[in-house]
């Protein structure tokens, strides 16, 4: 079967339309009746004021601060953003706190399976089935992405694998041992495993991986690239977060991410004003309504990822709208030198042009009036010293053409730069500190 | 798609049955009730449009 639900995915446009109405207005109608946080933000609004989909748009936004705001009153730690009487509450989990303190989010057995149910549609998608043995080589702790992967494996009838509790070699131990032929990981740490395997004398194509699915951080195409050479398997990306839950996924024709409607409403809006809807192949602002999560309702959650949006076909076959690809987020956007940067497109360049390069780290810094880009790059000594210096300089004017911003680049030795399982953090930006 | 809605109705009715009748047997409470969060999806995946009328 070449969908996981043929009913929802080639449904025409305008059913998905008036589903993603109708399951709106539910969802409105539960969070003024059971969250606080709407109940107040949304005094006077009625489900049926919401005549179209474009009503919608008249709504106010949620936001991350909002959401930490109500979670400082009771009932501890949801507090006002509880769409269900605390005791239904069966799964905590928390964002990274990447960006202040974390938003606590409350699932309960009804709106986890909701949760998983979408992830067997990203799973599904990206041909994970049940001859599928899934590693994954995390300990999952809090944070929902690989609680999510795990248990929607499982619910797809894969054989899965936690890979907690090991370092990296031991994981790769392990995936030798146990034959796996599926991973999730972050996009990261499949390069780590990879450089690490090389070391140990193992070639990360003889794990007969055959499908890779990532979470946690922005893939650049280019880093899906290289993944796939070194595994010798396909790989995916998906998109998504631990408040709004992941909503859009990539198929085998990898040509772009489908968002998993009508489980979801997604706006993609221009980011200036945040108001109109962006055109086909321009980049707007994901504000995201989870269409059936009820123990913690989110109405038009600002995720403040920047993407492309794409077209509502595929040669797939699927009719679901589709982003192109995921910029970024906002909060990563920065002027530097009066120029608009984007740490994604360091990475795009490196992983697409610059194989020799293991890691990297960008670091910004103000020095007197000026700000200055430092590229941190490792290479392995062992290469020709000539090779390294041309490197060096190939760096530098390659990213000066991708950016429009010069960069020192700087040569480090393996093992100089930190290595990151979850979300790594290649981007310094000291003059934030030093403000 | 008429058919499959008019058998969730039937797993919810049986469902809360179960809840209402097994309501001192914690195991059986809560296996009902796994049910119906099971019926929620069903319902929400197989969404009857009338409703929109």
């Amino acid at each position: 079967m070449k969908y996981w639900n043929p009913y929802l995915e080639t449904l025409p446009r305008e059913t998905i339309c008036n589903m993603e109405l109708s399951h709106f207005r539910n969802i409105l109608s539960h969070a003024k009746t059971h969250s606080l946080l709407y109940q107040q933000k949304l005094k006077g609004i009625e489900p049926n004021d919401i005549a179209t989909l474009d009503d919608i748009k008249k709504l106010p936004m949620t936001d991350k601060e909002e959401l930490r705001k109500y979670q400082e009153i009771a009932p501890f730690p949801y507090g006002g953003t509880l769409g269900t009487p605390i005791e239904n509450v069966t799964t905590f989990r928390q964002t990274s706190g990447t960006t202040g303190k974390p938003v606590y989010v409350p699932e309960s057995y009804e709106s986890w399976q909701w949760r998983i149910e979408v992830w067997c549609h990203i799973l599904y998608m990206a041909g994970f089935r049940p001859h599928h043995r899934v590693f994954l080589p995390f300990g999952y702790n809090v944070y929902v992405a690989f609680w999510e992967g795990h248990y929607a494996s499982e619910k797809l009838g894969c054989e899965v694998i936690p890979g907690g509790a090991l370092d990296t070699k031991g994981r790769i131990h392990k995936i030798i041992e146990i034959k796996a032929n599926a991973l999730l990981n972050t996009p990261t740490y499949g390069l780590h495993i990879a450089e690490e395997a090389k070391k140990m004398g193992i070639d990360p194509a003889s794990f007969n991986i055959e499908r890779m699915l990532c979470a946690g951080e922005p893939m650049p195409t280019a880093t899906r690239k290289r993944l796939e050479e070194l595994y010798h398997c396909h790989v995916f990306d998906h998109i998504g977060g631990t408040e709004p839950c992941a909503w859009a996924g990539m198929c085998e024709a990898k040509e772009g991410l489908h968002i998993i409607e009508p489980f979801f409403l997604v706006e993609i809006l221009d980011r200036e004003t945040l108001q109109k809807e962006v055109k086909e192949g321009d980049i707007g602002v994901a504000v995201v309504t989870p269409l059936g999560r009820r123990s913690f309702p989110l109405i038009r959650f600002n995720t403040k990822d920047l993407v492309v949006k794409g077209k509502s076909s595929c040669s797939c076959g699927r009719t679901s709208q589709k982003i192109v690809e995921v910029v970024g987020r906002i909060d990563d956007l920065r002027k530097i030198r009066g120029v608009l940067f984007s740490p994604k497109t360091v990475e795009e360049v490196i992983r697409q042009q610059f194989q020799e390069v293991e890691e990297f780290e960008i670091v910004v810094e103000r020095k007197g009036l000026m700000d200055v880009i430092l590229l941190r790059a490792e290479v392995d000594p062992q290469l020709p010293l000539e090779f390294i210096e041309q490197t060096k300089v190939r760096l530098g004017e390659s990213l000066k053409i991708a950016t429009n911003l010069s960069f020192i680049v700087i040569m480090e030795p393996p093992g100089s730069l930190p290595r990151y399982t979850l979300k790594a953090k290649r981007f310094k930006d000291l003059r934030e500190e030093t403000k | 798609m008429e058919a499959i809605r008019k058998e969730i109705e039937k797993i919810e009715q049986s469902a809360e049955r179960i809840k209402m009748l097994g309501q001192d047997n914690p195991s059986l409470r809560r296996n009902a009730e796994i049910l119906l969060n099971f019926v929620y999806i069903l319902k929400f995946i197989t969404l009857d449009l009338k409703s929109l009328s």
